[in-house]
């Protein structure tokens, strides 16, 4: 193994912007990191060239162990976006940098620098400067001044971002064919996710400081492990449908097993992938050739060169949940992307608004991961409520389960943890116990780095202890579940939403979770007295009633109170005269300084209320607004 | 609103012929006004003392220069200039550096006190030093008895309170480079093997070098005239702490107007190649940047 990365975690500011990451890269490979702005890509190449220092875990390359080494010392060849070229020094003089570092004599030193230019194709450019280039040059330029020194390995950080589509194109192939000469295992970050098909031998997804699934090309677009790969690669079909014994149940197809499900055991939910180009279309349902999904009606059509893409609506199909391409806020209704060749298309010609039968070459299915909770206990009176409640939940929802012992280890405490395990008993997808010395944050953000949970729940009083809290949001991307005194499951859900993009988040989160207890929801916007014209009044009216066709989907019976005043007192007043048991708000925006203060209504309601739980769901549109997020703004 | 009747009359344009643009009247107007008001602002003073000092010939001037006492005074400035100019180039350097590269805290505040000196009357500085470094003071006293060091009165006070007074000239000129430079490079020449001095000088310093000199010539040129602080601090005395600003006054005020003149004529001479040096100094990193 040239590269091998050991639970490698990198925080700022307490944020793990990459979050114990471990991969293995084999010698001669070319592996490419693909994810978003922000995913962290470009923070793990910092940290294998120790640009940056890691937290925590190991770094070896070529059984070297350089976790601690300095960037000089790790015989890495990095090549930046912006080439990073230095300035005051011609072409030669920056590609022989390296080696005068290095004490090559005079002769020698020339001759590497000539034949590492002609690797590049820039043989005769080496008395220019930088500047007179241009920007493909100027990156073929940093490329040979990286790999002259011969670096046990290559990182390539975006190199082609800057560049445009044609030079782009050509500086790919160039690369990949002086790759595989020179046969230098190389780790290529990159948003392109053409880039990255066109250039790996494998893929590693990130997102959010994850890596969240590696392998090849084919695999990852073909056979996605996660739901996040099946929907971030390509253009995804993703729909939620049954797994029974006996086969996959997309409303009226029934669909073999597909042998990377094991053992389909009792009936559940799982999620199908199928790609545009597994869609067939055909005037009826005989000419189709394959299982028929149901009729639909083009929407959009476009052409791709070589390919047309159309967009198909079909009428809601019992059982069946989209979840990609997304159906608009409250539609049942089922989008799916299809893409035909030009002979497809001539055969049978679709127009927009015409319609067609839909059927499915060829599907993946996802073995649904379901709802994961980390419930946190200390042994306290509050911490049992919690254990109840959360445990209720849980098992509704037939969630996966950690449940977090913080406090002195010691027999009180396994006592209790053993004791816990039998109240929660069976009927959990999984159940694991951990135990933590550290404060409840600390044992939070530590738990939440290991694995990803959509759900932390903690027993809290939030009238003594709004600042634990407060740490606790901060601790990682979850929603958090409050519960300060025992009770019994919610029956009755008060979500107060402010009509927007974060607003209808705080709506769906609140639907997957109330929809396995049975509960009914109420949607409460309050609007200042100030905001009260009639504009305001019927958006926030769209927004609640989008929401309760989204809720109905989900299975959750709901309606909609506009109220009028201060946000604070009319939240209160609501929850105080009608009997709800469950109130779900949603996180405040992080500040600045990344700090997560519930000062304003949220924190001014939860400290008013004494007896209910209260659910804070995070916003991901919040989250990746955070600059904790943006790694490079944070290192300036 | 009379002001509206002097605006440029606008000329009607003639449908199928190309419109001849606007009279440009008012950047005419604007110019010769520009251009007069340096004139008589700059030119004509210099052109006046100029002719003054040159009123016995160059001989005249030459005499005047070379008696002892001025001729020290110019050599006394000159010497300490240079002395504090060094010294600013070095540590201005090195704080826009650490404006630049490093966060901690107070960072917004301490960056705008840099441009203090600019604000402060030169006499509050030379007051500030005495009150600090005075003969009579705690630490000046100290200094004398411990060290033997005499800061007041004497050279090195002249030096401190120009190293004050010239403070943000090396560090305004630093800081926007050094903030546009890539760390990047940096980084790149680590990946390459180079350590930290390696970096420093081949490829932090070479683009640095152009601004830290000419904020260094305009500290010295700077420097030169300085009156205020040194008026205070230097003590002014005839072969040992008189500058030239100050011998300057002291002339004028003994009517030794020929004398005050050529004295002046070789500080303006001084300042006049410094400043056209640094434009030129300028241009050229405008040009290479």
């Amino acid at each position: 193994m040239s590269i091998v990365l050991e639970q490698l975690t990198k925080r700022y500011d307490g944020y793990p912007v990459v979050n114990n990451v471990s991969l293995e890269v084999k010698d001669g490979e070319f592996f490419v990191l693909l994810g978003s702005s922000g995913s962290g890509k470009s923070t793990i190449l910092n940290l294998i060239a120790g640009l940056t220092s890691a937290d925590h875990g190991q770094i070896i390359l070529h059984n070297r162990n350089v976790t601690h080494l300095p960037t000089q010392k790790r015989r890495v060849g990095f090549v930046f976006q912006n080439y990073a070229l230095f300035q005051y020094m011609t072409v030669a003089e920056n590609v022989e940098f390296g080696l005068t570092i290095q004490k090559v004599a005079s002769l020698e030193r020339q001759k590497r620098r000539d034949e590492a230019l002609e690797l590049v194709g820039l043989a005769g450019l080496g008395n220019r400067m930088p500047r007179q280039l241009s920007g493909g040059q100027q990156q073929r330029v940093a490329l040979a001044r990286a790999l002259v020194y011969g670096p046990d390995v290559l990182l390539l950080d975006e190199p082609l971002g800057a560049l445009d589509a044609k030079i782009r194109i050509d500086l790919r192939r160039n690369l990949r064919s002086i790759q595989r000469q020179l046969g230098i295992t190389t780790i290529f970050v990159t948003h392109d996710q053409e880039e990255a098909f066109d250039l790996a031998d494998r893929i590693g997804v990130m997102s959010f400081g994850r890596l969240i699934e590696v392998g090849t090309p084919e695999e990852l677009y073909q056979r996605p492990q996660t739901e996040f790969v099946a929907s971030f690669l390509g253009t995804a079909n993703l729909l939620v449908g049954n797994i029974t014994a006996q086969s996959v149940e997309l409303g009226p197809i029934r669909l073999p097993i597909p042998p990377e499900i094991q053992h389909a055991g009792s009936e559940r939910r799982v999620q199908v992938l199928f790609r545009p180009e597994d869609v067939a279309l055909a005037p009826t349902p005989a000419e189709l050739n394959c299982p028929e999904l149901g009729r639909g009606e083009v929407e959009e059509t476009s052409f791709g060169g070589a390919q047309e893409r159309l967009r198909l609506r079909l009428a809601p199909i019992a059982g069946v949940r989209p979840i990609a391409p997304l159906p608009g806020f409250g539609s049942a209704n089922i989008l799916v992307d299809a893409t035909r060749s030009p002979e497809q298309a001539s055969r049978f010609p679709l127009q927009l608004g015409e319609a067609a039968w839909v059927g499915v070459h060829r599907f993946h299915a996802l073995v649904h991961p379901g709802l994961s909770f980390l419930i946190v206990t200390d042994g306290s009176l509050r911490a049992q409520a919690a254990l109840a409640l959360g445990g209720q939940i849980a098992r509704l929802a037939h969630a996966r389960v950690t449940l977090l012992g913080v406090g002195p280890n010691g027999q009180a405490m396994e006592n209790h943890l053993q004791e816990a395990r039998k109240q929660l008993g069976s009927g959990l997808a999984a159940l694991e116990v951990q135990t933590s010395n550290s404060p409840i944050a600390a044992a939070v953000a530590t738990a939440t780095e290991q694995a990803p949970y959509d759900l932390v729940i903690i027993g809290l009083s939030l009238q003594e202890n709004l600042a634990l809290a407060e740490q606790v949001l901060q601790a990682g991307d979850f929603h958090l579940l409050l519960v300060p005194s025992p009770q019994p499951a919610p029956t009755q859900t008060l979500i107060c939403a402010t009509s927007g993009e974060p607003g209808k988040e705080d709506v769906l989160f609140a639907g997957r979770l109330v929809r396995h207890l049975g509960a009914e929801a109420t949607l409460l916007c309050v609007l200042p007295v100030a905001a009260k014209t009639p504009g305001r009044l019927e958006q926030t009216q769209r927004f609640l009633d989008g929401g309760v066709q989204s809720l109905s989907i989900l299975g959750v019976p709901a309606k909609t109170i506009i109220r009028n005043g201060s946000a604070t007192p009319e939240i209160l007043d609501e929850v105080k005269n009608k009997g709800y048991d469950l109130l779900v708000m949603g996180a405040p925006l992080a500040r600045q300084s990344s700090e997560i203060k519930l000062d304003g209504v949220v924190g001014e309601v939860l400290t008013s209320l004494t007896d209910k739980a209260v659910l804070i769901v995070r916003s991901h549109l919040i989250q990746s607004k955070n600059p904790l997020t943006q790694p490079k703004a944070l290192a300036k | 609103m009379t002001a509206l009747t002097n605006q440029p009359q606008k000329p009607e344009a003639t449908a199928g012929l190309p419109m001849r643009p606007s009279l440009p009247w008012g950047t005419w107007g604007v110019r010769t006004v520009a251009l007069t008001y340096l004139t008589v602002l700059l030119i004509i003073p210099i052109l006046v003392i100029l002719q003054d000092g040159l009123r016995e010939g160059l001989g005249g001037l030459w005499h005047q220069v070379t008696l002892p006492i001025a001729w020290h005074a110019l050599k006394l400035t000159l010497w300490t200039s240079a002395l504090m100019t060094l010294v600013n180039t070095i540590m201005g350097g090195l704080t826009a550096y650490v404006l630049v590269r490093y966060s901690f805290p107070w960072k917004m505040l301490l960056n705008s006190l840099v441009d203090l000196p600019l604000a402060i009357p030169t006499l509050v500085t030379g007051l500030m030093m005495v009150v600090l470094l005075g003969p009579q003071e705690a630490v000046g006293s100290w200094l004398k008895e411990n060290l033997g060091l005499s800061i007041i009165f004497a050279p090195p006070g002249i030096i401190l309170a120009l190293l004050f007074i010239t403070f943000p000239f090396v560090v305004r000129a630093v800081q926007p480079v050094l903030l546009n430079l890539e760390r990047a490079q940096e980084d790149a020449a680590a990946t390459l093997g180079a350590g930290g001095w390696t970096i420093f000088r081949r490829i932090t310093l070479p683009p640095l070098v152009l601004p830290l000199a000419s904020g260094a010539l305009l500290s010295f040129a700077r420097a030169i005239g300085e009156f205020g602080a040194i008026v205070i601090v230097a003590g002014n005395i005839p072969l040992y702490s008189q500058t030239a600003a100050v011998y300057v006054l002291g002339e004028v005020e003994s009517e030794n107007r020929l004398g005050a003149s050529a004295v002046s004529i070789v500080m303006i001479a001084i300042a006049l190649s410094l400043v056209l040096f640094v434009d030129w100094l300028q241009s050229r990193s405008r040009r290479s940047g």
